[in-house]
């Protein structure tokens, strides 16, 4: 049998070897081929007009709707900002942390600096008159400001606006702005009250109590709608309209193409007067979901914006050929490890709250916080961009952030002793024990985090040199989410991204059916009260001294660890200039960024 | 046949409504809630209660399931939850495309290189060639294909750029003009190719060479050969043609991957094709959306191995229908 190959002749031999060498290198001359046919289009492309006119930002997921009504993702949000018009300026106080509200000829406050970073000229409002009870708020239209149709917009389109964001069948994530509005206190709007335009520059928004003027002006700046190209559109089929594809705004950009899934285009508005065309004439929103391909086209300058840039590729992207600046916007996400405060079996039977029999005890959490060494954490994973957290208020928030709390150092002796005053001592097989029980549990947390894996491991060899057993379990994103909301974990590590306003009462309200994000089941009457003392000043400032309070009980009675405060970072092209990022976003002011010259073209 | 082929086809339409049927129920268990994004501090817990009203989740699982069948007897697969409400039979029909283009280049790739690599190593048993083939297509098969793109990556789009990394277009594509375009979309399409083909073909080739070796040993290749014939007509007439039968059972079996796409190579790459389209809409519990991917794919499993079974016998006489 292995005589048979040799059967063929030496000539066919030859001719086969020759035909293989052809299939073998067909690929590579095809490949050859392509990349010498494209590859001068494509410097062609990088280095021509395409590009120096675009700018290109990667994201990855694509946006949902453009429309304000309705658009939930941060990437929509983005995006509709720059194609819509919008009532007030809003512009984040890096000073003070508080944001601050301009129309054409008023603001809310003066910014202490002198600086800002934002023109008045974008609100479609001229002023506003808070009423003295803080019971209503009046609003004066600018009459120069149009749709990109040309019809002007009046005070009609943010009423028509504020009827679709509170009608329940369109069902917006917005409708919470609205809970101060007259009738929203029974349950339902009274749009023939709560707000009303009189003529087409005047704009009035009454309330069913006396609400702060900043929190007034946050609620009633909703992005208008075009009511005359809206208003056949019914709302069961609001969500569906094609309208939806085809946004009609009056913002410094408007939507060029879209590709779902591949790439949004926006192109600078040059009928814009709100406030101005945006400076570069095109920006394009790319789709690219894998983090290392994001990365790849940052260094290689197909793309400009990167965002959630990970601490361990700043190095490669700092040193790529592509010169790439990190930036951050703040303090805005942290991570916490949470503790079930109250026995989570025993409350889903029976509904009674009952400690916890390993997290229960307010001192075993602090012991547990002490055991952590949390800096560890931050030095290996996040270095200069993480900062330990002390409690759910962000440091960038300087107007109510209690500077006095240090947080526990790590301390596994002092820990250990802690744990022994509450009755936990060594057993026999080296863990902590207490009444026969031992301190082992479970520390849950959803797949896919690199930063919260990494620390979930040095919190586990931290517990196990006090002699606590902890396993880790990683879940399915969705299962995570919806044991959490079940409140079935007895320990988890998990993040929050904060709001801007400060409201705990959702996640550390008392009333645990009300508070949906209270997994811990942590209850302190003081935290409700003060946070209720809080809300009724009508200035924030005169809030102050109960939001620090409010920090201190937090400290003390740890309902959850909180790890550390990330600075999210951002790699940037430095050809972007101009731009200014902050707390309240990547994009805060991308219509007045421009783009320098393409470096390819330069002599 | 065609009595064959009929009641093949009329046996798969209860197959593929109790495949439709199971998983209607069973993505219905599985945890998760196709409206939690919507359960976050500062959205008013009623908007997940709406948005559920809307995507008709409050009904009883038994009506949900008898207004499903309605629709979808109707040719109504439905909107997607997690695509701003397009029908998702729309949302299939712009994924399609791109996943059929991809997937017939590599398919066409994959058993041109891999037939021959598995005839050229068959005929050089043991020799050199043999051992360098067979040794460089396990390498390549056993390389992870999402490992394999991003080092393809690092290596054509970064060290040497010579492709780009990802997407359809480059920026500004639609002014090149339809050859222009044509040729920005076959350059960025050379990566994923070769990742995918290259693997693909050492799988191909193992077979094939297999199947050859068996062939090659029979009588009536001898007898051809005894007979004085030339060997490429051996080869390629007589062995070849045998041993291509366990390849039609692949190429059967491949239909559905051409339609339902390569997640890796589209996350990767960022092409919005089939791939994506299905995982993401597990990850986001887009029940409709699930439904019309299984569906589909169901219906090309059924197809694909029905024309492998009828290749099969158009191919090899013995085998009657």
């Amino acid at each position: 049998m292995t005589t048979e190959p040799k059967v063929i002749s030496l000539s066919e031999r030859c001719r086969a070897h020759s035909g293989l060498c052809r299939i073998l290198q067909l690929p590579f001359m095809l490949l050859l081929l392509f990349s010498t046919a494209c590859s001068k289009g494509g410097d062609g492309h990088a280095g021509g007009t395409a590009m120096d006119s675009t700018l290109v930002i990667t994201s990855l997921g694509d946006a949902d709707y453009l429309n304000p009504v309705i658009g939930a993702s941060v990437t929509s949000s983005n995006i509709f900002g720059l194609i819509y018009p919008s009532l007030l300026q809003s512009e984040f106080d890096t000073t003070t942390g508080l944001l601050n509200y301009m129309a054409l000829e008023k603001q809310l406050r003066s910014s202490p600096s002198g600086h800002t970073a934002k023109t008045p000229k974008a609100a479609l409002a001229r002023t506003w008159r808070m009423a003295p009870d803080h019971r209503s708020i009046t609003y004066t239209l600018r009459s120069d400001a149009y749709w990109d149709d040309g019809k002007p917009i009046v005070a009609g389109d943010v009423l028509f606006a504020y009827r679709l964001y509170g009608n329940p069948v369109i069902a917006s994530p917005r409708q919470q702005y609205l809970a101060e509005l007259e009738g929203a206190e029974k349950g339902e709007i009274d749009f023939s009250r709560a707000v009303m335009a009189p003529d087409d520059t005047t704009l009035v928004f009454r309330f069913h109590k006396p609400v702060p003027e900043y929190l007034a002006l946050f609620h009633t700046s909703l992005t208008p709608m075009p009511e005359h190209f809206w208003h056949n559109v019914k709302p069961e089929e609001f969500r569906n309209s094609p309208l939806n594809r085809k946004p009609l705004g009056a913002g410094p950009y408007r939507l060029k193409s879209w590709k779902p899934q591949q790439e949004l285009v926006l192109e600078s508005n040059h009928r814009s007067n709100l406030p101005k065309p945006g400076n570069i004439p095109q920006l394009s929103f790319r789709v690219v979901p894998d983090y290392t391909v994001r990365l790849a086209q940052l260094q290689t300058g197909a793309v400009d914006v990167v965002e959630n840039i990970k601490p361990e590729d700043f190095q490669g992207l700092m040193s790529s050929k592509n010169p790439v600046d990190i930036k951050n916007v703040g303090l805005r996400v942290y991570d916490y490890v949470g503790w079930s405060n109250i026995d989570q079996d025993e409350y889903l039977k029976s509904g009674r709250a009952v400690p916890h029999p390993l997290f229960g005890s307010a001192a075993v959490r602090r012991a547990l916080t002490f055991a952590m060494d949390r800096q560890s954490i931050i030095d290996g994973y996040l270095g200069r961009y993480g900062v330990p957290a002390v409690t759910d208020i962000s440091p960038s928030l300087k107007w109510a952030f209690n500077e006095k709390i240090q947080p526990y150092p790590f301390d596994p002796q002092r820990a250990l002793s802690m744990l022994k005053a509450e009755g936990w001592v060594p057993g026999p097989d080296g863990i902590l024990q207490k009444d026969g029980r031992r301190f082992s549990f479970s520390l849950y947390t959803n797949a896919g985090n690199a930063r919260r894996n990494y620390a979930s491991v040095i919190i586990q060899q931290n517990l196990r040199r006090i002699g606590i057993e902890c396993k880790l379990e990683v879940q399915e994103s969705n299962v995570f989410f919806d044991n959490l909301q079940n409140r079935r974990l007895g320990a988890w590590m998990a993040g929050w991204s904060i709001g801007l306003e400060i409201d705990p009462m959702d996640v550390w309200g008392s009333d645990l059916e009300k508070s949906r994000f209270n997994f811990m089941g942590y209850r302190n009457p003081q935290v409700d009260r003060l946070s209720a003392l809080a809300k009724e000043k009508m200035n924030p400032l005169d809030a102050r001294p109960y939001w620090l309070e409010y920090q201190e009980i937090l400290h003390r009675d740890q309902p959850v660890t909180f790890l550390y405060w990330i600075r999210e970072t951002q790699g940037f092209s430095r050809r972007i200039e101009g731009e200014e990022l902050n707390i309240s976003g990547v994009f805060y002011n991308i219509d007045d960024w421009t783009l320098s010259p393409s470096r390819t073209l330069a002599p | 046949m065609l009595t064959y082929i009929f009641k093949r086809l009329l046996i798969a339409i209860p197959l593929i409504f109790g495949v439709l049927t199971l998983t209607f129920f069973i993505i219905r268990l599985a945890p998760g809630d196709p409206a939690a994004f919507f359960i976050q501090p500062g959205i008013s817990p009623n908007v997940a209660m709406q948005i559920r009203e809307q995507y008709g989740l409050n009904d009883p699982l038994p009506i949900q399931y008898v207004k499903w069948l309605g629709h979808v007897l109707q040719g109504d697969f439905g909107r997607s939850f997690s695509r701003a409400q397009q029908p998702v039979l729309e949302v299939i029909a712009s994924a399609l495309p791109i996943t059929v283009t991809i997937a017939l280049l590599t398919l066409i790739a994959n058993f041109t290189f891999g037939i021959l690599i598995g005839v050229i190593s068959a005929v050089r048993q043991n020799s050199f060639i043999d051992r360098f083939l067979t040794v460089t297509a396990l390498f390549f098969y056993s390389m992870p294909e999402f490992w394999f793109a991003l080092m393809m990556i690092i290596l054509f789009a970064l060290k040497f750029p010579l492709f780009p990394a990802s997407g359809l277009n480059e920026v500004g594509a639609e002014g090149f003009g339809p050859f222009g375009f044509a040729m920005d979309r076959l350059w960025h399409l050379v990566l994923p190719v070769t990742v995918l083909s290259i693997n693909g073909a050492a799988g191909i080739a193992r077979y094939v060479r297999g199947s050859m070796l068996e062939v090659i040993r029979q009588d009536y290749i001898r007898t051809a050969r005894a007979k004085g014939l030339p060997e490429r007509l051996v080869i390629f007439r007589h062995a070849l043609r045998n041993a291509l039968l366990p390849v039609i059972t692949l190429m059967g079996s491949s239909l559905p991957f051409i339609f339902s796409g390569a997640l890796f190579i589209e996350v990767i790459f960022a092409f919005p094709g089939m791939g994506r389209v299905t995982v993401e809409a597990i990850f986001a519990r887009d029940y409709p959306l699930i439904i019309a991917n299984t569906f589909i794919s169901g219906i090309l499993i059924v197809f694909g191995n029905l024309i492998a079974d009828v290749l099969y016998a158009v191919v090899d006489p013995r085998i009657k229908l």
